[in-house]
């Protein structure tokens, strides 16, 4: 687990990308977090994550062929790598036995 | 497309971005911006804007952000550069100047020794196709020995080689008929010596001496003559001369064309060309007799061929001709562009020659160099001290390695471009006194030819060398330690490099003293040395015709005048004799000895005119000789070698002639020293016979004596002016390289001693500075002025001891093989190694202790207080 420790950004971002598969690049994943978390992000953040993850060898990215909607580009479509699944699985997993620790009475708390 | 972000959002975009990112950046901008647009135009150019700007981040922009700020900030930078450069330069005068002063003056002598080279090497290369020219020597091998000559048979016929295009045959010389006196037109009675060759008419096709007015192809015909510009203004101070007549005593020639000036870097120097024709008829020679003269000859092939391919068919016995094989001749084809600097045959074999010369100084020009670049590497590394701080601070600031290299490297540059510029300007200052100097005109400046590109590589050579290094040192530190004041640690690397360098440096200082020592001795040996004969007071003059038909009279003239002691003749000068006679016989000669004597023919007078001492038997008397027996003069030594023991009126034999031995005179030198003393043996012969008329005058008369002989010599030959040696000058002829050497040697002495000095009191400067508060401390525990000082000089010591005992072997070998060319010379004078060991540990502590002095006066306090 050494090293590679994921923030809470970075793992939204890395759940999207393996949500949008095959599809996920830079503007879609921004889409698609606003429309699943509600959260508005700009997209040069998005960018900046995406190569984070990329350079954590959590995701892997190629450019695929030129489309007519943004002038001829291409776009950098992210795949997961099996590093970048693995630490998913382990956030998941890692949430779910914490919050399986959390005992019943602390939840029925109630503030005053 | 008709819509479209703003314009300069995406230049600026695009100018930014690193190129392997720009793509899906901005197609992921322009997606939102056409998905925007459907909206609102404004919102979507305020989308786009703003997402450009929010793009403008490191990581998008790293790749390029090198280039940028470097372009955007190069021209603050080099302002800024050039203003910390001045302030440095300023801030300590003194130094600075010192290191420009080094480094220019030791460039100054590179570039002196570069231009010499470079003209060295331009030798012979002007010709059109000069690699396709060779000059043929010849070998001549007799009792084991081989002797070479830079000639060919006057009839040697290549046309069974037919690689061989044109072939050239050149007789040039130093006197008759070569050196010539012609009258000018304009009706001076003076005559004018000029000196020129006999040739063939390939003479200008061959070589690219290039013809400005008058026939292209001279020497076709038999009474012509080609002149050159110089000897046509003399002659008839015209540049069209063509068709005129020229006297060459006794015959006549007409002009037929005028050849520019030969330029300095050619081998083949002259100021007239005529033919063989005349040649034979000045001579009186048969076609017969004329054949077995050897001439200068070069050959033109038509393709490059290989000397050694030529040399072969060269050597064919049809070429080289049945006699001459027998007598073993051989050829040797010789590219002309190795004939200035590979000139020297031993044995047969190419032995180097001028190269040497030129080898030695390219390694003294680089050792300068090398030295001033040393001395400039430590004074900057030494200065590191006051300018850590300035350093540390910029590196704080954010400044890159990269940034401060950059900024020393150029400060480097340009004190180095400085003193390249100064250097520059010395060396065409200097050029003049360098040519008096080596007795020879380097007409390269530092702007012909190839020189300015030599320069430019040097310039960025040295730049480099004497920049990067400080540069890496300096840019090294750690901005912490030297904040704190604790540089001590880090610089100790460089510290001990920089006393590597020293010992270099010294080394090569003291090395050059040491030999140029010993050079000087020996020199000084060789020309207080008693030859055996006088030869100071004397004048050796030309003699004509006229002159030895009437020497008589001509000396009875002469000796009515009382500063006038003696007159005499001779077929050769006894100072330059060269070679010896193996053609000596004597009775009870061994059948299988081989011994070579000096036979010098002589009149009467001769003996007594070069104050040759008899030593048994009498001298030559005015008596007519006996017609049966030449009378002889042996010396000593031939006395010994012939093993006679009562020599006086042996019979010997000199090639045919009978000789009788009439007297022994004491041993004499007859040539360089360099060569060992040989037996030698006088002959009387007819004044006829002699080929120059030697005066001996009293010391101290020399203008009254030439006043004398100039009106005696007119009174008995009006056709020529006269022309005279003195004998002194003749020896100093002989030792022309080795004396022109010496001043060179004296000259780099100087300037080696000078750039360690600078070098010494760089490093000084910079010790004294880094304990100035050891010296506080230990003046207030009570050390003495002098114990200070001990301290200081102390580690200097050591340097200087290590460097003695580098330089000394290395020099000793030197001037070891230098003085073994020699077969009379000095003892290795070990003195000059204590001298040289004395001299510079002097002048490094006495400079040690100028520097320090002020150091060590100041009150302790003033030091120690300072934090």
């Amino acid at each position: 687990m050494k090293g590679v420790y994921l923030g809470e950004l970075e793992e939204l971002v890395l759940l999207t990308v393996g949500i949008l598969y095959p599809e996920a690049y830079g503007v879609a994943v921004m889409d698609e977090i606003e429309k699943q978390a509600g959260r508005s992000l700009n997209i040069s953040a998005v960018h900046s994550v995406l190569t984070r993850l990329e350079e954590k060898g959590l995701l892997t990215s190629k450019m695929n062929d030129p489309t007519e909607e943004r002038g001829g580009r291409r776009k950098r479509i992210f795949h997961l790598t099996a590093a970048g699944k693995r630490s998913l699985e382990e956030a998941h997993q890692m949430r779910t036995q914490l919050f399986n620790q959390i005992p019943k009475v602390a939840l029925q708390f109630q503030w005053v | 497309m008709k819509i479209q972000p703003p314009r300069w959002a995406d230049r600026f975009l695009e100018w930014y971005c690193n190129p392997q990112l720009l793509e899906e950046i901005q197609g992921d901008a322009y997606e939102l911006y056409y998905r925007t647009v459907k909206e609102s135009k404004t919102k979507a150019d305020l989308l786009f804007t703003w997402n450009v700007i929010r793009f403008f981040r490191w990581k998008n922009i790293k790749k390029t952000n090198k280039k940028i700020t470097q372009s955007q900030a190069s021209f603050a930078m080099i302002k800024n550069i050039l203003v910390v450069t001045l302030r440095n330069f300023m801030r300590q005068p003194g130094h600075s100047l010192l290191n420009i002063g080094g480094l220019s003056v030791s460039f100054a002598c590179a570039f002196l020794i570069l231009l010499w080279v470079t003209f060295e090497y331009s030798f012979d290369q002007f010709h059109t196709d000069t690699n396709q020219i060779y000059s043929v020597v010849t070998h001549v091998k007799s009792d084991g020995a081989v002797q070479t000559y830079n000639a060919a048979s006057a009839v040697l016929d290549v046309s069974l080689v037919p690689e061989v295009e044109k072939l050239v045959s050149v007789s040039t010389g130093d006197r008759w008929p070569h050196t010539l006196c012609f009258k000018p037109e304009a009706g001076a009675k003076e005559c004018v010596y000029l000196n020129g060759v006999y040739s063939n008419e390939n003479l200008f096709s061959v070589f690219n001496f290039s013809i400005i007015k008058g026939d292209p192809n001279p020497l076709t015909q038999p009474n012509t003559i080609a002149i050159s510009e110089k000897m046509a203004y003399l002659l008839f101070n015209t540049d069209n001369p063509i068709g005129k007549t020229v006297k060459l005593d006794g015959l006549e020639a007409v002009v037929a064309s005028v050849f520019k000036n030969i330029p300095t870097n050619s081998t083949l120097q002259f100021d007239f060309a005529l033919t063989f024709d005349i040649l034979k008829k000045k001579w009186g020679a048969s076609e017969e007799v004329f054949a077995q003269n050897f001439f200068d000859t070069y050959l033109k092939t038509n393709k490059e061929t290989g000397p050694a391919r030529l040399t072969e068919k060269l050597n064919d016995v049809r070429v080289v001709t049945e006699a001459y094989k027998v007598q073993n001749i051989s050829y040797q084809a010789v590219p002309l562009s190795d004939w200035r600097l590979k000139n020297k045959f031993e044995n047969g074999k190419q032995a180097g020659g001028r190269i040497d010369y030129v080898m030695l100084f390219i390694i003294i020009g680089s050792l300068v160099v090398i030295m001033a670049v040393i001395n400039f590497i430590n004074m900057t590394t030494a200065r590191a001290t006051t300018r850590a701080k300035e350093i540390g601070i910029r590196k704080v600031t954010g400044a890159y390695r990269s940034s401060i290299v950059l900024q020393f490297v150029s400060e480097s540059f340009l004190i180095v471009l400085i003193a390249f510029l100064i250097g520059a300007l010395l060396t065409q200052l200097a050029l003049p006194f360098f040519n008096s100097l080596l007795g020879e005109h380097v007409s390269i400046g530092i702007l012909d030819g190839w020189v300015p590109f030599y320069l430019l590589a040097l310039l960025i050579i040295i730049s480099s060398l004497a920049g990067f290094y400080p540069a890496f040192v300096l840019s090294s530190f750690q901005p912490v330690k030297v904040l704190k004041n604790q540089f001590s640690t880090p610089f100790t690397g460089s510290q001990r490099l920089r006393k590597i360098l020293l010992v270099i440096q010294l080394s090569v200082s003291a090395g050059i003293v040491i030999f140029s020592g010993v050079l000087y001795q020996q020199l000084n040996y060789i020309t207080k040395k008693n030859l055996g004969f006088d030869r100071s007071n004397m004048i050796r003059i030309e003699p004509t015709g006229a002159l030895l038909r009437n020497f008589e009279a001509f000396k009875n003239e002469l000796r009515k005048n009382s500063s006038i002691l003696s007159v005499g003749s001779a077929n050769s000068n006894p100072l330059t004799t060269e070679g010896g006679n193996p053609g000596v016989t004597w009775p009870g000669k061994p059948k299988d000895q081989r011994t070579t004597f000096k036979t010098i023919g002589c009149s009467f007078e001769f003996p007594e005119t070069f104050g040759l001492k008899i030593i048994e038997g009498r001298d030559f008397t005015s008596q007519p000789q006996d017609s049966l027996h030449t009378e002889v003069l042996v010396s000593a030594e031939a006395v010994k070698v012939m093993g006679l023991k009562n020599p006086l009126g042996e019979i010997i034999q000199i090639g045919a002639a009978q000789c009788v031995i009439i007297g022994v005179v004491n041993d004499f030198h007859t040539e360089s020293l360099r060569a060992s003393r040989l037996p030698a043996i006088l002959y009387r012969v007819d004044y006829m016979h002699t080929a120059g008329i030697y005066i001996k005058y009293q010391p101290g008369t020399t203008q009254q004596s030439m006043a004398a002989l100039n009106r005696v010599y007119s009174q008995f030959e009006s056709n020529f002016t006269m022309k005279y040696w003195f004998q002194d000058d003749t020896f100093n002829e002989i030792y022309k390289t080795e004396i022109t050497s010496s001043r060179l040697v004296v000259l780099f002495t100087i300037v080696a001693l000078l750039i360690a000095c600078v070098g010494i009191i760089g490093l000084a400067t910079y010790n004294v500075h880094r304990k100035t508060k050891e010296i506080g401390i230990r003046r207030v525990f009570g050390a003495s002025i002098t114990q200070v000082m001990t301290v200081l000089t102390n580690e200097f010591l050591w340097v200087i001891i290590v460097a003695i005992l580098i330089a000394s072997p290395l020099a000793w070998m030197a001037a070891n093989r230098w003085l073994a060319s020699f077969a009379y010379r000095i003892e290795m004078p070990w003195w000059i190694y204590v001298a040289t060991f004395a001299i510079i540990s002097m002048i490094t502590v006495a400079i040690i202790c100028l520097q320090s002095l002020k150091t060590v006066l100041t009150n302790p306090t003033k030091t120690l207080r300072s934090e």
